[in-house]
């Protein structure tokens, strides 16, 4: 599984960006994904094609953390979101190494528990959370990253000097989030 | 001490190429960021490495100062805040925009307390606390601010919360302190006796209902009465769009 | 009087004679104060440090009164009594910390004050605008609250911080010096 993650301010300028790989079942932790040479325009363009879909269910779901909310199907790429009660959303794209082999995007809860449902052809190790991007763990391992995520961005902006909307620099930020995704997903 | 090295112009990943206002989002970008960490740049830390991140967030959530200290903080910053500007309304206008982005600070903060009381630990996996919601309809968040908010500043909840009878202005709310402790200690000259420092209370209102997706204009006005001398209503005007989605959400049955 | 005895004066003034409020209002409070400066005098951080100190000396005028009020302490003997009456009652009493003092120069006419908790800085990281931390002066109000304060008590001092965890040094140290005391009929006892 491959992950590109991003914090959107209120007003859709990213304010942070990271790519990463699965840590889950052996994985080495390096984001591979399908169109390597323009994965990070991709990944943009794809998070921002769910956002309309965001505020759709921001105002019907008064939770912080909506799960998987969209699915890019050219890409085989799942959008998770998660919203802060100021405005700022965290988007997860997650993309599984290959395609499913069937047209089906991998409706909510009709996968296997155990992650290994015919929809997905795995490759080597697998563990649910690699491997299926809408299995209950999955949704339960990426609500742990986006919360621990979360603590790490409220740090950020109680800084006096921090300013809504102002892109998120500090390395120790990166190595937070970084952390949170080898320990979650 | 150990010389830390100087920061050069320290960059991250930075896709939005230092322009973090501009709306512009789906630009061109460098070509795959592997996902290896950028050299660390940045501030300087201390040699045990605490940072902001280091500090737990609910360190000093029943901690407490003197109220003296707050009052002369306070009375400090309205009084800078008076050398810049040219009268009562710019005064308090300069109040309530320091006040904004402490709202939207306060609201995370909340919310993350929330999130992490009911089940102690982040880290436990197993217990799925059920995190607080955040508020969809203006009751909801009109709650949060007469509540848990005015709790978090004042130790207490707001005194009164109320709709404003006017059919013409169906979209203005009250919420009213009888005893608002940012008048209380700070004496106001004379020439200024209208103004009312809870505008920069009024402030942090406004940046919690705007952080919610609540547009809104709140003022601070001196109510007083017999018994509460300094006693405040914080009158709240919600904007046209708010409104129109107020009424979508009602037909749905969100609450 | 000694240091433990200050020590046990400000833990007893603070628990009882003090009106409190929620810490981080005071916190959220001056780090606007703070930001507000620096984007006013456009990030010229000597120029907010000023404006920071000038402050910090109108409260100290007036809360001096208020100290005296609460804790009834009557005239130090000496500066390092001094030192410790600031450190222990009035660091407490007004920002429930009790510095260290340390450091004092062998005519004792200075000393350091080391914080190793300083509320005001709570939930801090300076601009990583590569200047902030080699000019500002996070919490610069406190040197002028103690030459404010202290120059009502006819002690003229300086104050300034030599270091600041938020610029990434270990420890938190402002240096207080005694310039000399205001009037002449007062020349403490030099033991």
């Amino acid at each position: 599984m491959s992950y590109y993650f991003t914090i959107l301010s209120p007003t859709d300028t990213p304010i942070f960006n990271i790519a990463f790989g699965t840590s889950k079942g052996g994985g080495d932790g390096i984001a591979r994904f399908r169109f390597p040479d323009t994965a990070q325009y991709m990944n943009q363009f794809i998070i921002h094609s769910s956002l309309d879909i965001v505020e759709e269910a921001q105002w019907t779901n008064g939770g912080m953390y909506l799960k998987h909310i969209d699915t890019y199907p050219p890409a085989a790429a799942y959008i998770s979101a998660f919203l802060t009660p100021s405005g700022a959303r965290f988007l997860l794209l997650h993309q599984p190494p290959q395609l499913p082999n069937s047209g089906s995007s991998g409706g909510l809860g009709s996968s296997s528990l155990l992650g290994s449902s015919g929809n997905l052809v795995a490759r080597g190790s697998t563990s649910s959370i690699a491997a299926n991007p809408t299995s209950p763990q999955t949704e339960e391992a990426v609500r742990q990253f986006m919360t621990e995520v979360y603590e790490s961005y409220v740090k950020t902006a109680m800084s006096p000097f921090y300013k809504q909307g102002m892109e998120i620099r500090s390395p120790v930020f990166r190595t937070r989030v970084t952390a949170a995704g080898k320990k979650w997903l | 001490m150990a010389a830390p090295p100087r920061h050069s112009a320290m960059l991250s990943v930075s896709n939005t190429a230092g322009t973090p206002q501009s709306g512009s989002s789906d630009k061109s970008q460098t070509p795959q960021q592997p996902s290896t960490p950028q050299p660390t740049q940045g501030l300087r830390v201390p040699s045990n490495r605490k940072t902001i991140y280091d500090r737990h967030l609910n360190r000093s959530r029943n901690a407490e100062l003197s109220r003296a200290s707050f009052a002369y903080l306070f009375a400090e910053m309205v009084t800078y805040a008076q050398r810049r500007v040219t009268g009562i309304q710019d005064l308090e206008k300069r109040l309530n925009e320091q006040g904004y982005p402490l709202g939207l600070r306060l609201l995370d903060l909340l919310f993350y307390r929330t999130t992490t009381t009911s089940s102690s630990a982040l880290s436990s996996s197993s217990t799925s606390s059920s995190p607080p919601n955040r508020p969809l309809r203006i009751l909801t968040l009109l709650h949060l601010i007469h509540g848990p908010l005015w709790r978090l500043l004042f130790g207490r909840s707001a005194d009164a919360l109320e709709h404003s009878v006017s059919p013409d202005t169906p979209n203005e709310y009250m919420i009213t302190d009888n005893d608002p402790l940012v008048n209380t200690y700070i004496s106001v000259p004379r020439e200024m006796n209208q103004l009312n420092c809870a505008a920069f209370v009024a402030g942090i209102i406004e940046g919690v209902c705007d952080g919610c997706g609540f547009e809104a204009k709140v003022s601070a006005h001196n109510q007083p009465t017999e018994m509460w001398p300094s006693r405040t209503v914080f009158l709240l005007g919600f904007g046209e769009s708010v409104m129109e989605r107020e009424k979508v959400l009602e037909r749905a049955g969100i609450k | 009087m000694s240091s433990s005895k200050a020590s046990r004066i400000g833990e007893e003034i603070w628990k009882t004679r003090i009106d409190k409020v929620n810490a981080e209002l005071v916190t959220l409070t001056y780090g606007t104060i703070v930001a507000q400066l620096c984007q006013d005098y456009d990030s010229d951080y000597q120029e907010v440090n000023k404006q920071l100190d000038k402050m910090g000396y109108n409260i100290g005028m007036r809360l001096i009164e208020d100290f005296l009020a609460k804790s009834g302490v009557g005239r130090c003997a000496n500066f390092r009594e001094t030192a410790d009456m600031i450190a222990k009652v009035g660091f407490k009493i007004f920002l429930n910390v009790a510095p260290t003092v340390t450091n004092w120069t062998s005519d004792n006419n200075q000393f350091s004050l080391i914080f190793d908790d300083n509320p005001l800085a709570d939930f801090v990281e300076l601009p990583d605008d590569g200047r902030a931390q080699d000019e500002l002066w996070f919490s610069n109000i406190l040197c002028g609250v103690l030459r404010g304060a202290l120059e009502m008590v006819q002690m003229q001092i300086e104050a300034h911080f030599v270091s600041d965890v938020l610029r990434g040094d270990d420890t938190t140290e402002m240096r207080v010096s005694l310039v000399r005391y205001i009037e002449d009929e007062m020349p403490p006892e030099e033991e």
